[in-house]
């Protein structure tokens, strides 16, 4: 019966060439949107790459502090005192690193000035994050002691400044900011929420030393833990520690809140603007996310129920037929079905390819610089089962309703 | 074998009520090749469609082989056109996208049955009806008289009690008629029963019971 369904199938696809070909064509936009943005929220939530053990770490960006009266509210990125007096020691962790947000930096070299993205980190931040060292080495805790002045650069850095190997970097002495730098190391291009840089730094190459006494100011701090399971333990513990912290002026701020979150949190939490509670509100955002999808997909499925109803309708003949010589309601609904379903996965196929292309051109023009971008199994997976749940539905309610067509009317060609 | 008492059937629309079966009574029994004639519009055809089990009747009861058929579902009513009735249709109903081969499976389709055995059928049903060399052609590429012998040989792949033809010579010249008529013996002659809706007195006289109907009913 399923051979004859596809043949029937593709007799009736190849029979209205444009008709299959508008099909295919607003199925396969539809998905291309939603693989996109698929593949997207794989890379950036998904362990991976430079982030490979994000399943493990919480990072905590903002915190926010309250006046005693509760009518000013500031927010604002964590000091060092903060990362250092109040996160590094908490017990239950494997590590705490401290890390700077990327800030714009000039490298001079001579006559010619290169704007860049940089961060000031310590050597625990090394060992959460994977970064693939292409050539020297990385800043360890020896070299956050002693201040060296060194400088790691990402591979379309080094090649900006260094064109060559990466290896030519080494030992040459770059000037940021006014101050001088020897490269140590090349580290492979990373686009991840907390890999973001062109150059990194130890912190202690900070020209002063007045970032260690402030609460405030503009560091992050990453918390790994020793296993997954950990993380809504130290999430708990974390928001306890908020609570305890004694702002530098507690008469202008009395309460101090801030929540280690997941890369899914942190990201509800930014886009949500959620600061007041534990619950990131990651939870809605996913079920908003899915509503959008689903919406996004209801459109065009609403179009292709119309235009698969007057496919289906040249075909009453067809199916007065089939339910003359004894097929069921239930029969010709699935087979309709079938077919629909068929074509939505073939979209999807040429959806997959038509994917791969545009984020092999996304990744091409750098749109977002460094991104990566995978078309991994998870992505195929997914973008079949949005195929699939697309061609269900749009071809279930033409397929109940022809199928319910009454054969006598049906084989006259009426409704 | 097939029994209709009483059956009455009326087409409503908005604003039009038709009546166009009224209280008929008949029985065709096992065996018998019937014709049914009457003017366009008298109910021949939509007298076929219950007997056939393809309407339902608005009042009456219809028996088959003796057990009651008013009651029985969709599903039900289904399963029996599958296994005991086989349909031709004056306008042939080929469906143009498949082989004939491909076509004449399609009740095939709807049993329990492996496609091996669906294939063979189906040949053998193109044999006996003269065109087992014509499998895979479309029905596009076949003579009016042709596709409707492969109409023939669609209606008796599974072995059908009953035979329905609706007016099968309607759209064939007279020789080609002629042929489907002597096709529609013959299976009549091996134990077919048929019941045919014709307007050509000649073939209906080649049949065993002419039933006249007139506006909705029987008219001896």
């Amino acid at each position: 019966m399923l051979r004859n369904y596809l043949l029937t199938a593709w007799k009736v696809f190849m029979r209205r060439k444009l008709f299959t070909a508008i099909n295919l064509l607003c199925i396969v936009l539809t998905l291309v949107v939603l693989m996109v943005v698929t593949s997207l929220l794989e890379t950036a939530f998904r362990p991976s790459g430079v982030e490979g053990r994000s399943d493990r770490f919480l990072q905590i960006v903002m915190m926010r502090m309250d006046s005693p009266d509760g009518s000013r509210v500031s927010t604002t990125p964590l000091g060092y005192k903060m990362v250092e007096k109040y996160l590094k020691p908490m017990p239950g962790v494997e590590r705490v690193a401290a890390a700077t947000l990327p800030t714009g930096a000039a490298v001079y070299q001579g006559d010619r000035v290169s704007e860049v993205q940089m961060r000031r980190v310590d050597a625990d931040y090394w060992k959460i994050l994977d970064f693939t060292v292409l050539a020297g080495r990385l800043p360890n805790a020896a070299d956050d002691a002693a201040g060296r002045m060194i400088a790691i650069l990402n591979a379309s850095t080094a090649r900006r400044l260094f064109p060559g190997a990466p290896s030519l970097a080494l030992g040459q002495h770059i000037d940021i900011n006014g101050q001088n730098f020897e490269v140590a190391g090349v580290v492979e291009d990373a686009m991840h929420v907390n890999a973001f840089a062109d150059i990194w730094a130890p912190i202690s190459t900070f020209g002063s030393s007045d970032y260690r006494n402030q609460l405030t100011g503009m560091f992050t701090a990453m918390v790994l833990a020793e296993r997954g399971a950990d993380l809504p333990r130290i999430q708990r513990q974390v928001a306890q520690i908020a609570s305890t912290v004694v702002q530098d002026d507690p008469k202008q701020w009395k309460t101090t809140r801030f929540w280690a979150d997941t890369k899914l949190d942190l990201f509800a939490r930014l886009t949500m603007g959620n600061n007041e509670t534990i619950d990131s509100g990651a939870g809605k955002l996913l079920a908003l996310i899915a509503v959008a999808m689903l919406v996004f997909m209801l459109l065009p499925a609403l179009n292709l129920v119309n235009l698969n109803t007057g496919r289906i309708m040249e075909r009453r003949v067809e199916i007065g037929v089939r339910k003359a010589f004894g097929a069921t309601s239930s029969q010709l609904a699935l087979q309709l079905v079938v077919e629909n379903v068929l074509l939505c996965l073939a979209g999807g196929l040429l959806a997959l390819a038509a994917t791969a292309g545009m984020l092999a051109w996304l990744e091409h023009i750098q749109l977002i610089n460094y991104m990566r971008y995978d078309l991994n199994l998870a992505v195929f997976g997914w973008g079949m089962l949005i195929a699939t749940v697309f061609g269900l539905l749009s071809g279930v309610l033409p397929a109940w309703k022809m199928s319910r067509l009454d054969p006598v009317h049906a084989l006259k060609g009426a409704i | 074998m097939i029994r209709l008492n009483k059956v009455s059937k009326t087409y409503r629309t908005d604003k039009v009520e038709t009546l166009a079966v009224k209280e008929v009574d008949l029985h065709v029994k096992k065996g018998e090749f019937v014709a049914m004639m009457g003017p366009s519009g008298c109910g021949k055809s939509t007298l076929l469609n219950l007997i056939g089990l393809l309407d339902r009747p608005g009042e009456g009861s219809i028996d088959v082989d003796g057990i009651p058929i008013t009651r029985y579902r969709d599903k039900q009513v289904a399963r029996l056109r599958n296994s005991s009735f086989g349909f031709i249709f004056q306008s042939f109903h080929l469906i143009p996208d498949l082989r004939v081969i491909d076509n004449v499976e399609l009740p095939l389709l709807y049993r329990a049955m492996p496609a091996t055995e669906r294939r063979r059928l189906a040949r053998e049903a193109l044999e006996k009806v003269g065109l087992g060399a014509r499998i895979d052609h479309f029905p596009n590429q076949l003579s009016g008289g042709q596709q409707q012998r492969v109409a023939i040989a669609r209606a008796i792949v599974g072995k059908p009690q009953v035979l329905l033809a609706d007016e099968p010579t309607g759209n064939l010249d007279s020789k080609m008629g002629a042929e489907v008529m002597d096709l529609l013996l013959k299976l009549n002659s091996e134990g077919t029963t048929v019941v045919m809706v014709t307007h050509d007195e000649h073939e209906a006289r080649r049949t065993s019971r002419i039933v006249r109907v007139f506006d909705g009913q029987l008219v001896a």
